[in-house]
């Protein structure tokens, strides 16, 4: 009973040596640019230059499928309600249940085109750093504090969020090993039953999050953090010719699929 | 009777009074890239009654060993016995039962709004009687030093460090294991505490409790268990009885470990280190 999130492959591909920010930027607009188009043609334009980010990153092909297991069931459930709902002509119905050809295609269509998506989405996830992805999103939200929207201090909690997942996921593997020794038990029973059995886990968890909330702020002041000031960067991002190689590359495919 | 010799029914493992017994045990971690191996063919015995204490660097294997005889973890090669008979899903599952496992830092584990409500959750677990856990938490609070009229009523997390950690203590002692694990249960003590607890393994030992003891304390260690079982990088570097030998050659030298302070004592007032007294008392008395 393992707790594991599936996000980032540590590598040094040029896919990963892109800077966050262009990466950001080439993902956003190339599933912008997926749903603006509804063909297949567009959508194997699409697949296939997430197929070769993806192969260039040299990430195992496996790890696809970890990004990709959690969302199976909104792929599935997609289908379902394409297939079942839509209209057209049908050649075979029961009840409220309408089975048309088309419905098959549009269905068919719209569960590859979200299998492409996670693949263009995962080729970022994977191969950028969580803190890096933040630093990107905070420097292209910049514009924003015009409108005193305090950004630096949205990226500084993301950061903390992020820095803080892997050691809950830690903390909340050995406190149910621990009620489990005492005869827990979080995998029988019904809903409301487990849902009790995790009291024992989760006020420990809380109680101990709570008080490290408490004394990472008290570091942090200690190291004269204040909120509203204007921090410099230890690792300042820097963006090269690769990455505007990636961006005029995803300008030609987005064209690309947007006309064939 | 002498004249009436009868044979045993076998038993998985037949030999008598072996409270648990680790055969080629075997277990590696998941990661991303390749599993990391914690354990590799790690067998060894203890008797009933016995205490065992479990040495080693930090990251040689200990607390997986302890999290694979609890159950937490199932071994991938090997077989833990418990009375000698197979525990485990294959096995005999409710043998588990028997052993109770005190976490690093268990203090971590409480949860509940009065201690006696915390200490009584494993023996409703087990599904005793209103008054078999009553009596099962009085009997461990006062056992971990705590005495339920004045802390039952205590919130856990108002007691202090100390008290908290023999509160958790109490909340697996609640569940009367016949073989107690512990992980490392001295760490960040003050000294007053650390001689609590090692009043009350001590207590646990004489009244017939199988004791683990994982630590980097080789003094506790020395004063509290009979024998010693070392890892090194998840392999059994020496098992059985302290064996501190001819002088220098001394087991422990290998493990990044040094001898306990009594033992060097002795060696260095020209005695013979395997005479070497437990505690400081036992010391007194044979330098007087």
């Amino acid at each position: 009973m393992k707790v594991t999130v599936a996000q980032y492959y540590p590598g040094s591909s040029p896919i990963h040596r892109l800077d966050p920010r262009a990466k950001f930027i080439a993902v956003s607009a190339l599933a912008v640019a997926l749903f603006l188009r509804d063909s297949y043609a567009g959508l194997l334009v699409f697949a296939a230059a997430g197929g070769v980010a993806y192969a260039l990153s040299g990430v195992p092909a496996s790890w696809f499928w970890r990004a990709f297991r959690p969302l199976l069931w909104l792929v599935g459930l997609t289908f379902l309600a394409q297939v079942l709902f839509a209209p057209g002509d049908p050649f075979f119905s029961f009840w409220i249940f309408h089975l048309s050809w088309a419905g098959l295609d549009l269905a068919a269509f719209l569960s590859l085109r979200l299998v492409v998506l996670v693949l263009i989405g995962s080729v970022l996830t994977l191969t950028t750093a969580p803190l890096a992805l933040t630093d990107g999103l905070a420097w292209l939200g910049r514009p924003l504090r015009r409108l005193r929207v305090p950004t630096d201090e949205l990226a500084l909690m993301v950061t903390i969020a992020l820095r803080f997942i892997p050691t809950l996921l830690v903390e909340l593997d050995q406190i149910m090993r621990a009620q489990r020794a005492r005869g827990a038990d979080f995998r029988s029973g019904g809903l409301g039953q487990r849902a009790r059995a995790l009291v024992p886990v989760l006020v420990p968890l809380f109680v101990l999050s709570f008080r490290r909330a408490d004394e990472l702020a008290l570091a942090m002041e200690a190291r004269c953090y204040r909120p509203g000031i204007v921090r410099t960067r230890l690792h300042p991002l820097h963006a090269g010719t690769a990455d505007a190689v990636l961006l005029a590359l995803t300008a030609a495919i987005i064209a690309a699929g947007l006309l064939v | 009777m002498s004249g009436s010799a009868s044979s045993v029914a076998p038993h998985e493992d037949a030999r008598p009074g072996i409270a648990l017994a680790c055969r080629g045990l075997g277990f590696s971690y998941s990661e991303a890239r390749a599993p990391i191996p914690a354990l590799r063919e790690v067998s060894f015995e203890l008797c009933a009654g016995g205490s065992l204490a479990l040495l080693g660097a930090s990251g040689s294997g200990k607390s997986t060993l302890l999290q694979v005889v609890r159950g937490l973890d199932e071994a991938e090669t090997g077989a833990v016995l418990l009375d000698g008979r197979a525990a485990g899903d294959v096995g005999y599952p409710e043998l588990r039962r028997e052993v109770g496992l005190v976490f690093q830092v268990p203090e971590l584990q409480l949860f509940a709004a009065t201690a006696r409500e915390d200490v009584a959750f494993g023996p409703r677990r087990l599904g005793w009687s209103g008054d078999e856990v009553e009596a099962a938490v009085d009997e461990a609070m006062d056992l971990a030093g705590l005495p339920p009229a004045d802390f039952g009523d205590r919130h856990p997390y108002a007691l202090s460090g100390g008290e908290q950690r023999r509160l958790a203590l109490a909340g697996v002692l609640a569940m009367r294991p016949r073989l107690l694990l512990l992980d490392e249960p001295f760490v960040s003590l003050d000294p007053r505490t650390r001689r609590e607890l090692a009043r009350i393994l001590r207590r646990l030992k004489d009244s017939g409790v199988t004791l683990v003891l994982a630590t980097h304390d080789v003094d506790l260690a020395w004063s509290l268990c009979d024998e010693l079982l070392v890892l090194d990088r998840g392999r059994v570097a020496v098992a059985g009885a302290w064996d501190f030998g001819a002088a220098g050659g001394h087991l422990l030298a290998a493990d990044r470990l040094r001898e306990p302070f009594l033992v060097t004592l002795w060696r260095r007032l020209g005695r013979d280190p395997r005479e070497a007294p437990r505690t400081a008392a036992a010391a007194a008395e044979a330098l007087s």
